[in-house]
């Protein structure tokens, strides 16, 4: 696949819940090897994007594309591409990180040995390797968000989708994990991630995307979004408040 | 704010249930636990009223002894509904008072800790109790129209009714909160778990000791009434259930001044006990539960040669359908409250097989004592059915819910969803089936059936049972899921699971509705020649309309469960 060839493409992507629009229209394109970030407000629709994005809930309308293969028409073939993390590690409690990973690889037909070898290495990493013949229900959240982190990886996903990857995790976690992040797009595969922690999305990502009320209001690289906010040389913190607010303030208000 | 605000969210989530479903729906399921409840009732009147009388003892001591009968009998099904909700109440209030989700938010608010009690007490007790009270109602009515009640003693007993609930639930609430103070909290609720089992299946064997069938037999009656009549403990005599069982045969002898003193006690012992768990509960609840939020869940990873032989004949499956069964089998190994269950399934299995050894063919004159046979024959593999039913509404109907909150996993993956039920559905069905032709080649054994075609259609009717009753369960129990429910037993004792079970009975009745003509020729064919072809015709006809029922029975619900997966949005 070329390199500017989008990887992940949304087109005009809505989801409505009864009467409450959650996403708009969005389209977007994702380039291969790029880091991506997703900003947003709370309940602004990135989780649902993303739940949209992984095949878990369906849009009411649009169509994704995730490399060749249209998303709802060749679900198996485009998710396969995909390793996801979501934002609440919810795990089956009852099995240990090493058969949780059998399951997960057996889901995508991986080979017992990739399972076994990548799994030891990714344990190892996250300082789990010692307690992973204990069941899953006796660990923290950041425990079990870096099994389900470890999981996703082992199929060799094309496209990381992580929602939240720094919630739970303590220091020596959260700088493992944005090394783990660069190294995947140093291998030249794509990270889409959403994320509240503002500092961890200006350290890592080529390009960003605001969502606000289901709409994207702005995209690009940081200069990009510092000139679109007017404010050259702010952090990403600043240029988020000035362009979720200048849209809040676009919005009708009613007296 | 008081304690009844407290448990409103609970009251809104149940009310939600009931608002999601079409009225047909719930008017169906209405009229079906109103004729069940008719069904309890009215079986269980004839029987007292037979007993009653005594007719086999005379007209002067029969009535006086059968009287005597039934007030024991009542006696024994307080103490039973005591004790069911005593045990019932202890594990409910392990989970109540320590393990429920909103205990850390209330906990951290500045409500008092009285409170926060009372609101999980009134909890419990309605977790505890709704189920047992709705099924022994009927009973316990049926014992009022049995001893002739007046019509104001239906309107009071509910009252009465209220003490055999508060009582143990007091006692099992002040059990909770003692042990909380030694033990770790959710190993406590696991071994009460394991220990109700026990004694439900202690009571299965009890009552089934009992021989309640020999009380019809005149040869046998005497005998078993004096040895009902001479059971005796004593302490039972001093037991709130002992006074319940007076305040009611006073009650339903309509004397009902005399029925309210000896209830008083109750009332007495019922607000004293009240006011004592508050004193309790303000002194050390707060201090309990901090104990328990401090406590590791254990690591259950015994029985690891059960597992490891139980996933090895599949280790050269399809990777996919490999670990699914894989996953399923080291969940179930790893439910500590599974085998207790299992051996509870395992008393219901003997109890069938014992009653069915124990039945008079003998004693039936020669020449119908073929036909009744062959009757029975025809209708075991129904009752087998409503066993079997009955085990998937434990293990194979809450599988889906089962997958919990975790199912995102799977929702993501490559994996259709079609492939996950019919996983399940084949991984389930093969032990179905097993447990279903091992008890009909057993019954079938216990009848000697000799005549081909029955045995044939023995094994021909449990098998389709069990194939629509495994459908039904993964479909039903798809389209019913709950996935933020933490125990099987809950959702099996849901909404869905009593569908389930009014489904699979229903699937049973198309079944027997359809094989009525084969049978009756058959009957007939042993005393006249047939002539002409119109009955195998007949015959064709009602195996073609089985065969077909029998395969929408399995495809709607299989289909109905895959639509509510693929759309299923998971939290």
């Amino acid at each position: 696949m070329n390199q500017n060839e989008p990887v992940i493409r949304f087109c005009e992507i809505k989801k409505q819940y009864g009467t409450f629009t959650a996403l708009k229209s969005v389209s977007l394109e994702i380039f291969r090897g790029e880091l991506f970030g997703f900003l947003g407000p709370n309940g602004a629709g990135k989780t649902t994007l993303i739940r949209i994005l992984t095949g878990i809930i369906q849009p009411s309308g649009g169509q994704i594309f995730i490399g060749p293969h249209d998303l709802f028409a060749q679900p198996d073939k485009a998710k396969a591409m995909i390793g996801y993390v979501p934002d609440r590690p919810y795990l089956y409690e009852k099995l240990t990180p090493l058969e949780y990973f059998e399951f997960m690889g057996g889901l995508y037909n991986v080979t017992s040995d990739r399972i076994i070898s990548k799994g030891e290495e990714m344990l190892r990493m996250f300082d789990l390797w010692d307690r992973r013949n204990e069941l899953i229900e006796s660990f923290s959240h950041g425990m079990k968000q870096k099994v389900a982190m470890s999981a996703a990886i082992l199929h060799d996903p094309e496209i990381f989708v992580v929602d939240e990857p720094t919630v739970g995790l303590d220091p020596k976690s959260v700088k493992l994990a944005k090394n783990f992040f660069k190294r995947l797009i140093a291998e030249g595969k794509t990270v889409f991630l959403t994320t509240h922690t503002l500092s961890v999305a200006q350290d890592l990502c080529n390009r960003i995307a605001i969502i606000r009320q289901g709409d994207i209001v702005a995209l690009g690289n940081m200069a990009e979004l510092q000139r679109r906010a007017s404010l050259p040389g702010n952090n990403l913190e600043e240029v988020f408040l000035k362009i979720t607010e200048e849209e809040s303030a676009l919005q009708p208000q009613i007296i | 704010m008081n304690s009844f605000r407290l448990v409103s969210p609970a009251f809104k989530k149940f009310k939600r249930v009931f608002s999601h479903r079409s009225r047909l729906v719930l008017g169906f399921l209405s009229g079906g636990s109103v004729l069940i409840a008719f069904l309890i009732y009215y079986g269980l009147y004839r029987f007292l009223e037979y007993v009653g009388r005594a007719p086999m003892l005379g007209d002067t001591f029969g009535p006086i002894l059968g009287g005597l009968l039934v007030s024991k009998l009542l006696e024994m099904l307080f103490l039973t509904l005591f004790f069911m909700v005593l045990f019932s109440s202890i594990i409910a209030a392990l989970s109540s008072f320590y393990l429920n989700e909103e205990l850390p938010t209330l906990m951290a608010s500045p409500l008092p800790v009285g409170m926060i009690f009372r609101s999980r007490m009134l909890l419990m007790t309605i977790e505890s109790s709704w189920m047992v009270a709705v099924f022994f109602m009927p009973a316990l009515y049926a014992f009022a129209t049995a001893l002739k009640a007046n019509w104001p003693a239906y309107l009071i007993f509910p009252f009465f009714l209220l003490f055999a609930i508060i009582l143990p639930n007091l006692a099992g609430g002040f059990t909770a909160l003692s042990l909380a103070a030694f033990f770790p909290i959710r190993q406590m609720k696991k071994v009460f778990q394991f220990l109700s089992i026990l004694v439900l299946t202690g009571l299965i064997f009890f009552l089934r000791s009992l021989e309640a069938e020999k009380l019809l037999n005149p040869s046998y009656f005497k005998d078993i009434s004096q040895y009902i009549l001479s059971l005796q403990v004593p302490l039972i005599d001093y037991s709130p259930s002992s006074w319940l069982h007076q305040a009611s045969m006073s009650l339903f002898r309509n004397n009902t001044g005399e029925a309210l003193w000896q209830i008083a006690p109750l009332v007495v012992l019922g607000a004293a006990g009240l006011a004592l768990l508050n004193l309790f509960a303000a002194r050390f609840y707060r201090q309990s539960w901090q104990r328990s939020m401090e406590a590791v869940d254990n690591q259950v990873l015994g029985l690891e040669w059960l597992r490891k032989a139980l996933v090895w004949p599949f280790r050269c499956a399809d990777p996919v359908f490999r670990v699914i069964v894989n996953k399923e089998i080291t969940n179930f190994v790893r439910d500590p409250a599974i085998f207790s269950q299992i051996f509870m399934m395992a008393a219901i299995v003997f109890v069938y097989g014992y009653n069915l050894s124990i039945l008079p063919l003998k004693d039936i004159p020669s020449l119908y004592s073929g036909e009744l046979n062959d009757t029975l024959v025809f209708l075991n593999g129904p009752f087998i059915g409503f066993i079997v039913a009955s085990i998937g509404m434990r293990f194979v109907f809450p599988s889906i819910s089962m997958e919990g909150r975790a199912f995102w996993a799977v929702k993501s993956s490559p994996v259709n969803p079609r492939k996950i039920l019919s996983t399940k559905l084949v991984l389930y069905l093969v032990p179905m089936l097993i447990l279903g032709i091992i008890l009909c080649m057993v019954t079938n054994s216990v009848f000697k059936v000799s005549h081909p075609v029955l045995m044939y259609m023995s094994y021909f009717n449990v098998i389709l049972i069990t194939l629509v009753i495994t459908s039904l369960a993964i479909g039903v129990g798809a389209v019913y899921a709950d996935f933020s429910a933490d125990s099987p037993l809950k959702i099996a004792g849901s909404y869905g699971g009593f569908i389930y079970m009014l489904l699979s009975g229903f699937y049973i009745l198309n079944l027997l509705i359809l094989e009525v003509y084969p049978m009756y020729r058959m009957f007939f064919n042993r005393f006249y020649v047939a002539r002409g072809s119109s009955g195998i015709i007949l015959i064709l006809i009602s195996l073609v309309l089985l065969l077909t029922s029998t395969a929408i029975w399995v495809y709607i619900p299989f289909r109905k469960g895959l639509d509510t997966i693929e759309n299923y949005e998971p939290e």
